[in-house]
């Protein structure tokens, strides 16, 4: 299971992440991620939405009301070219973390 | 048995509870709970299993909506930001519902606009009123000193002050800094050829150091001078142009030998708009002494126009209150007839709002009329445009159903319908802010500072009337805007795209607000047919004697008025000339009648033996005087107030007393206005005076002369005094000032009165053209069937039948009332009221109404059906 702590900090990249692959709406993309990590980051769905709210405040998606033949109204958020630029930040970011740990544990214990 | 849909809405609760969330947000996540239902029902799981999954895993309301708190606190600004888009949309939404509907969108703003306009104008005479002569630095600490006499068990307070007090008080009491009296007479002022009458004020050099007069010239220490005097800035224009007067000598002349020359040793700057006492021509006082010799400063019953004290600490006043029993003891010692129960301060500060109720006052209160009538017709419009609104706004509503089911749909709460609504109608009460401030500003309040004195300009940095503005509108915003606001909200969509509401049709409270329109308008079209009667019937009375074929003239000696007497009989226009003391409309004195077991205060004239015959005072009862002037010393004539307020059945030979001496009533005459209509009728008695008291001379001429004979009066005058300025003139000018009173009075509530009218008719305009747009099919159906504008006109006129007659039936009385009482406000002796009025205010009504439906009908008649039945 993926500590709390982590999951938080990890959320704005995946939400940004998969809104980038296409519009969508809250319950969509928290079945997404649930999917995505197989149900090993501790979530609970509805801290999702403080996130996107959070996000769209930032300018990073943009929201609307949509219904479309009979559905239920939904409400669809898509990232904007800041957000898109946001999350090549992020990329950098945590691959520099990644790379980080990823020397630090391809080095072998000192034996002396 | 497990009901989702209410686990849902019961789910939903806490969420409404935190501000953190708004509408949307619970929406979203309503529907996200709703999906991830769908889902786990369609994997196969129970309803109930369902819920309680996909609600253990959507979380705690607690923390989600911490975190959501700290995405609204991130801004400071939180709301504008929340609503941003909301509004942004409401705003948009609005300015589309107005152009749709541009004329009662314009008669709405128009409406209010003017409404707020009226208050505020109302509010800067408030303002200027509350002001006046508050300007001075010492305005707590300086007292006007006034007395209270018992009048038969009524208290009266008076302002003026015995004269040897001032003086005595300031020696007594150590809190007493400054002391400064202050009386006033009537002077010829003479500098070069500008020779003009004019009143001098008589002050203590402590004057200009108690009241802030600052000088534009000169100095304020010169008071202590007794040759030095201190004009106002106007007098010295008049005299000196713009030239600095200063070292100047004029002469003040107050008789034939009594005259002082002075030099100008001061000018004053100009003073504020916000005051009544002020100056024209200010001297040292002891200079009285000089000019009115036989003015006595140390008796207790020679009264001096006003007196005034300084203390160091308003508290210190308790103190001095106190001891004045000893001057109240001098003063009843000489004055019997009406003894002092107390003496009383008045602070600068209050002393004009009191004024009303303090007699001889040197202050005085023009402005209650004003504070009462204008709060009512700025009110009275504001309620005018509210009704107007409230019920266009209702009928415009029905308009918008599709619009409201609409945002129901996509997840509108009821608050937020009606959010919606008041914001409209504060963004809309706000434009007409905004325009009813430039009206004020630049119409409304030139045009009524040209009817008072009051100043035309808005102190722009004035906090309160920002506040007073913003409060109106946002009273006026939400008090018209409430009623739909709730109304429309509670419609169910279902109903509303079904088009099975019927709205505001049955409803009883629609029909109140158009009821109370209706009463509003009558109460407006009364208003202004009642003061127009009124003003023609105060303008077209007569006095009650002959005011139409009489000359006067004022002169300061006895021996002038016999030279001037003895040159116009002689003119062949002048049919009778008599000579005064006193004169109607002119100067009387109060006296003290004693009867055998009480006394009464009366008006006296003294005059000459046939003074009543020259002005036609018309005989009731008894005889007026002999021509023998000895005779008749001890006889009064009386009139007929006089004999009714002391309910004397045989006035004619009573004896009564004045000052201790006997009087015999010899005649009683009708009665007659002494002063203007704005003052009720006075008991008034009339003695014989000694010849050398005559001040007053009185022609009786022809009406043929009466051009010739005033200007042989001006020849004479200024053939035999060509020293001083003539005063004098037709009887019928006495009054000038109140008919160009009335005049200006009957300009202001002519254009009240439009306003009035205008708002009626246009609201009453807005709202059956709105109907009748609404129902456009409806008559189009019935056109192509053959209905004749007759039948149309029948149509339109029963739907609203029943709520005129009762408008009216209700309206006219109440504008009887209303406007009644404001006559009598204003008028001490209104129009004798009738129902001719209010009938005419009905017919009025009736004709306004009619023809509003008719044009509204010949639109109707003349256009297309075809168009009308078109579907958008």
């Amino acid at each position: 299971m993926i500590s709390k702590n982590l999951t938080a900090a990890s959320t704005k990249p995946i939400i940004l992440g998969i809104l980038k692959q296409g519009n969508s709406y809250g319950y969509l993309i928290i079945k997404k991620i649930k999917e995505l990590s197989g149900g090993k980051m501790e979530y609970s769905d509805g801290m999702l939405y403080p996130v996107l709210h959070r996000l769209e405040k930032e300018g990073l998606i943009k929201s609307n009301w949509t219904m479309d033949g009979g559905t239920r109204p939904r409400k669809y958020y898509e990232i904007t070219e800041q957000g898109k630029t946001e999350l090549v930040t992020e990329k950098v970011q945590w691959q520099q973390v990644n790379a980080v740990l990823n020397t630090l544990w391809d080095v072998k214990p000192s034996t002396t | 048995m497990f009901n989702l849909e209410k686990e849902i809405i019961k789910w939903l609760k806490p969420f409404h509870k935190q501000r953190a969330f708004d509408e949307g947000s619970i929406h979203e996540m309503e529907m996200h709970l709703r999906d991830h239902i769908e889902d786990l029902i369609a994997q196969g799981l129970s309803e109930r299993d369902a819920f309680q999954r996909a609600v253990e895993e959507f979380g705690d309301v607690k923390p989600l909506a911490n975190d959501e708190y700290l995405n609204i606190k991130r801004k400071t600004t939180l709301r504008s930001i929340l609503f941003r888009t909301m509004l942004s949309n409401y705003f948009k939404t609005t300015l589309r519902s107005m152009m749709k509907n541009p004329l009662s969108s314009f008669i709405n703003i128009f409406g209010l606009a003017v409404a707020i306009g009226a208050c505020m104008v109302t509010y800067a005479f408030i303002n200027f009123d509350m002001g006046i002569d508050r300007f001075h630095e010492n305005k707590d600490e300086v007292f006007l000193s006034t007395y209270v006499v018992n009048r038969e068990g009524k208290e009266v307070q008076y302002g003026n002050a015995p004269a040897p007090l001032a003086e005595m008080i300031r020696d007594d009491f150590s809190v007493i800094e400054k002391v400064s009296r202050v009386h006033d007479g009537n002077a010829v002022v003479k500098y070069g050829d500008n020779v003009f009458h004019e009143s001098v004020r008589y002050v203590d050099p402590a004057f200009l150091e108690m009241f802030t007069f600052p000088l534009k010239w000169g100095a304020t220490s010169s008071l202590n001078d007794m040759n030095s005097i201190i004009l106002s800035e106007e007098m010295s224009q008049k005299y000196f142009g713009d030239e600095n007067p200063v070292g100047q000598e004029i002469k003040v002349i107050v008789g034939n030998d009594l005259y002082k020359v002075f030099k100008v040793a001061g000018v004053a700057k100009e003073f504020p708009k916000s005051r009544i006492i002020d100056f024209s021509f200010l001297t040292n006082i002891e200079n009285m002494k000089v000019l009115y010799p036989s003015f006595d400063f140390h008796s207790w019953k020679k009264q001096l126009n006003a007196t005034f004290i300084q203390v160091k600490r308003p508290e210190d006043l308790a103190t001095i209150k106190g001891k004045m029993e000893k001057y109240k003891r001098y003063q009843n010692e000489v004055e019997s007839d009406w003894p002092i129960s107390s003496f009383d301060f008045v602070s600068l500060h209050d002393l004009h709002l009191t004024s009303d109720q303090i007699k001889n006052d040197i202050s005085y209160d023009a402005s209650e009329e004003g504070r009462v009538a204008l709060p009512f017709i700025a009110g009275f419009i504001l309620a005018l445009a509210c009704f107007n609104y409230l019920n266009i706004a209702i009928v415009s509503a029905a308009k918008r159903l599709k619009e409201i089911g609409m945002r129901k749909v996509i997840g509108a709460s009821k608050r937020l319908i009606i959010f919606q609504f008041i914001a409209e109608n504060l963004l809309l009460t706000f434009i007409a802010g905004i325009i009813g401030f430039i009206l004020a500003v630049t119409i409304f309040l030139p045009w009524f500072a040209a009817f008072s004195d009051i100043s035309s300009e808005f102190d722009l940095l004035d906090g309160n009337m920002w506040l007073t503005l913003f409060s109106i509108l946002l009273f006026t915003g939400i008090a018209s805007g409430v009623y739909p606001a709730f109304y429309i909200s509670k419609f169910q969509v279902v109903k509303i795209f079904k088009g099975s509401v019927k709205f505001g049709k049955k409803n009883l409270a629609t029909k109140i607000f158009l009821t109370a329109q209706l009463i509003l308008t009558c109460v407006g079209i009364g208003f202004a047919v009642i003061f127009a009667q009124n003003t023609y019937y105060q303008e077209n009375r007569g006095w009650g004697y002959g005011q139409k074929e009489v000359l006067y003239a004022e002169v300061q000696e006895s021996s002038d008025l016999e030279k001037l007497k003895s040159e116009m009989v002689k003119e062949p226009g002048v049919i009778s000339a008599a000579g005064s003391k006193h004169h109607l409309s002119k100067r009387y004195e109060t006296t003290v009648v004693h009867l055998p077991n009480h006394q009464y205060e009366v008006h006296e004239l003294a005059v000459g033996t046939n003074y009543l015959e020259t002005l036609d005072v018309s005989l009731k009862e008894g005889r007026l005087f002999n021509k023998n002037q000895e005779s008749d010393k001890k006889s009064l004539v009386v009139n007929e107030t006089f004999v009714q307020n002391l309910a004397l059945n045989q006035p004619i030979g009573m004896q009564v007393k004045i000052d201790s001496i006997p009087y015999q009533i010899v005649g009683v005459v009708e009665d007659f206005h002494f002063n203007n209509f704005y003052y009720e009728l006075s008991p008034t008695i009339f003695t014989l005076a000694d010849e050398e008291a005559h001040r007053f001379l009185t022609l009786k001429v022809t009406d043929q002369s009466k051009v010739a004979s005033y200007k042989a009066l001006l020849k004479t005058w200024s053939a035999l005094f060509p020293e001083k300025p003539f005063n004098g003139g037709f009887q019928e000018d006495s009054w000038v000032g109140f008919y160009e009173e009335l005049d200006t009075m009957q300009r202001f509530t002519r254009a009240i009165a439009i306003v009035f009218v205008l708002l009626a008719s246009l609201g009453l305009y807005g709202l059956i053209q709105l109907n009748i747009k609404g129902r456009v099919r409806e008559f189009s159906i019935r056109k192509t069937l053959g209905a004749a504008p007759g039948n149309l006109t029948k149509n339109v006129v029963n739907q609203y039948l029943i709520i005129f007659g009762i408008a009216i039936v209700l309206g006219i009385p109440a504008a009887h009332v209303m406007n009644t009482a404001m006559l009598e406000m204003m008028f001490e002796d209104p129009l004798p009221y009738g129902y001719l009025g209010s009938i005419i205010s009905a017919v009025l009504l009736i004709f306004v109404l009619a023809a509003v439906i008719a044009a509204q009908v010949r639109k109707l008649s003349k256009a297309n059906p075809v168009e009308g039945l078109k579907v958008e």
